[in-house]
């Protein structure tokens, strides 16, 4: 009998769930929705950091101006090339690692451990790390790149059309354990008399791949899939450490521009707008994978 | 995977934990790896122990412990107002049916798009209005601002779980509402809730936007910004450095090691499942 029942309804005064839903209602409020409408109608003004006070009100233009500019639009393309790497390789990477701490063997439980340690890395100290690691002269990467025969003394960090790589593996080296212990979770969900009917029907790996377990974890994976997306476009410690957006606009996402603008320009109207931009984006994505799921819903799991 | 031949599986098994654990075994080699030697054409691979002291000399030259401290203070804050502000929210979503449920659920799941770096500037306003600009009080508001969304989310995952039929005994006993969350369900879900403190604690621990922004004076740096000053900076050893970022990260990995079980458990059971 749930308290909101027509049969519990005497028990539980109408307010109970409105005085238990208060502390977050005001937290979402003031931390949340207070500063997100500030925000968007700062976008509307010319607002310098320097003078945070002082807004002039100038409707769409640092819309417009965005969407002329160049750089801008190109910060929309790295952010999409980022954010589909990350979901990409860090579910990919996470689900093998699952699927091979899933079978047994000795030392399991502590594999499955070590393998998560990534995740609780300070994002500061991982920066740190890479950036050592990625050194042009003294860098380990660069040591192991000569050794496999490939020309050296370059700094990844500093090459544009590698800072973008550089980052990716430094981003999905820290969330790929998530996404395995999540997955592995709902490997645990998979009915262990469907796999073992189906070897003995003589279905090879792949097939009891496809036909059990992948239908099985697929709800998860696409929520999964949803977080990563998310956090990825929200992104910014890592990269900002890293290559600060650099070298010329290489891995400039969109929450890099954003901070650019706003902290070293000092344009907070402009950062703004790039904000509720990335916003926009955010939801529109969200949205997209609210039907796919529920297709997938119905037709697959 | 079992279909693999086991000497595959195991090498698979093996290149993965030689994979996720390098950087941090770099780290460690790094921070014992004197400077003279970091510049040679071979990297050095085994630590050198007899070099450990440059652990002391952190904690010496650099204000490291006033760091940790703040990161503690920070992170613990964070935690304990994550879990008070989404406690009673996260029964009200499990077991409730109210007006507006919906719009709330979706707000809060809103949250996550929100980047820290486009907060900043609105927070900033806000705090400085209130007072508490370049305080860790407003470092800890912030954050839980991020974390309180996770773990209602986590909470409410949990409380699904609870049978209602034991609470129902206790309601016939006379017990409030109240103090049945607090009496019969909290202890139910007490290994949830640690996952959720974990997450939290881990958030506050290692956030760094905040941390950059809402605070200025050299006193009250955590140990993120700390750190991140050394980013391309050339006067400090970079084995300095690393030994600073060990200390950094070391405690997080036994913090983890310890409830590790009950964060995979509560994730479980909290909102990835859907």
């Amino acid at each position: 009998m749930s308290a909101g029942d027509p049969q519990g309804k005497s028990l539980v005064p109408r307010w109970t769930p409105y005085a238990f839903m208060a502390p977050v209602f005001f937290y979402l409020l003031f931390l949340d929705f207070i500063p997100l409408l500030n925000e968007l109608y700062l976008s509307f003004t010319s607002t310098s950091l320097l003078t945070p006070a002082n807004h002039i009100w100038v409707g769409l233009d640092n819309y417009r101006e965005l969407f002329r500019n160049a750089d801008f639009l190109h910060s929309i393309w790295i952010t999409a090339i980022y954010t589909i790497a990350c979901v990409v390789f860090a579910i990919g990477i996470g689900l093998i690692a699952a699927l091979l701490l899933d079978a047994p063997f000795r030392g399991r439980a502590v594999a499955r451990v070590l393998v998560t340690l990534p995740w609780a890395a300070p994002p500061v100290a991982v920066a740190l790390i890479f950036t050592w690691i990625y050194n042009a002269q003294y860098g380990v990467f660069n040591y192991v790149q000569k050794l496999m025969g490939f020309d050296a003394f370059e700094n990844w960090l500093d090459t544009p059309n590698r800072a973008l790589i550089a980052i990716l593996i430094a981003t999905i080296w820290q969330i790929f354990p998530f996404s395995s212990v999540v997955i592995l979770a709902a490997l645990q969900g998979v009915p262990r008399e469907l796999r073992e009917s189906a070897a003995i029907d003589g279905a090879g790996p792949w097939a009891i791949f496809k036909a059990v377990v992948w239908p099985t974890i697929l709800p998860t994976v696409m929520i999964l899939a949803l977080f990563v997306t998310i956090w990825s476009l929200r992104r910014f410690d890592l990269i900002w450490l890293l290559t600060q957006g650099g070298p010329i606009g290489a891995t400039n996402t969109l929450v890099i521009d954003l901070y650019r603008r706003a902290f070293v320009y000092r344009d907070l109207g402009a950062g703004a707008s790039v904000g509720m931009i990335g916003l926009s984006i955010a939801l529109a994505v969200t949205m997209v994978h609210y039907r796919l799921s529920r297709r997938f819903g119905a037709a697959g799991a | 995977m079992t279909a693999l031949p086991t000497p595959l599986r195991i090498s698979a098994v093996v290149l993965l934990l030689a994979l996720a654990g390098f950087p941090f075994y770099w780290m460690f080699v790094t921070s014992l790896t004197p400077s003279s030697d970091l510049f040679a054409s071979t990297p050095n691979f085994l630590p050198k122990w007899g070099e450990a002291g440059v652990y002391r000399e952190a904690f010496e030259k650099i204000p490291v412990a006033t760091w940790l401290l703040n990161s503690l203070i920070v992170a613990g804050g964070t935690t304990f107002l994550s879990l008070a502000i989404a406690l009673f929210p996260a029964y009200a979503l499990s077991r409730f049916k109210f007006t507006g449920k919906g719009v709330i659920g979706l707000s809060l799941f809103a949250t996550q798009m929100l980047p820290e770096a486009m907060l900043v500037v609105p927070l900033y306003a806000l705090f400085g209005q209130l007072k508490i600009l370049n305080t860790l009080t407003a470092l800890i508001l912030a954050n839980t601002a991020f974390t309180v969304p996770v773990v209602v989310w986590i909470l409410k995952g949990a409380i699904d779980g609870v049978p209602e039929e034991i609470e129902e005994a206790a309601r016939i006993d006379g017990c409030s509402q109240a103090g049945l969350v607090w009496c019969i369900v909290l202890p139910l879900i007490a290994p949830t809730l640690a996952a959720a403190a974990v997450i939290a604690f881990f958030h506050g621990w290692n956030e760094y936007v905040f941390a950059q922004t809402l605070v200025s004076s050299e006193s009250l740096r955590t140990a993120s910004v700390g750190l991140a000053g050394f980013v391309g900076e050339l006067s400090t050893p970079i084995h300095t450095v690393m030994s600073i970022a060990m200390i950094y990260t070391v405690p997080a990995i036994i913090f983890y090691l310890f409830v590790q079980k009950y964060v995979v458990s509560g994730m479980t059971a909290g909102g990835v499942k859907g």
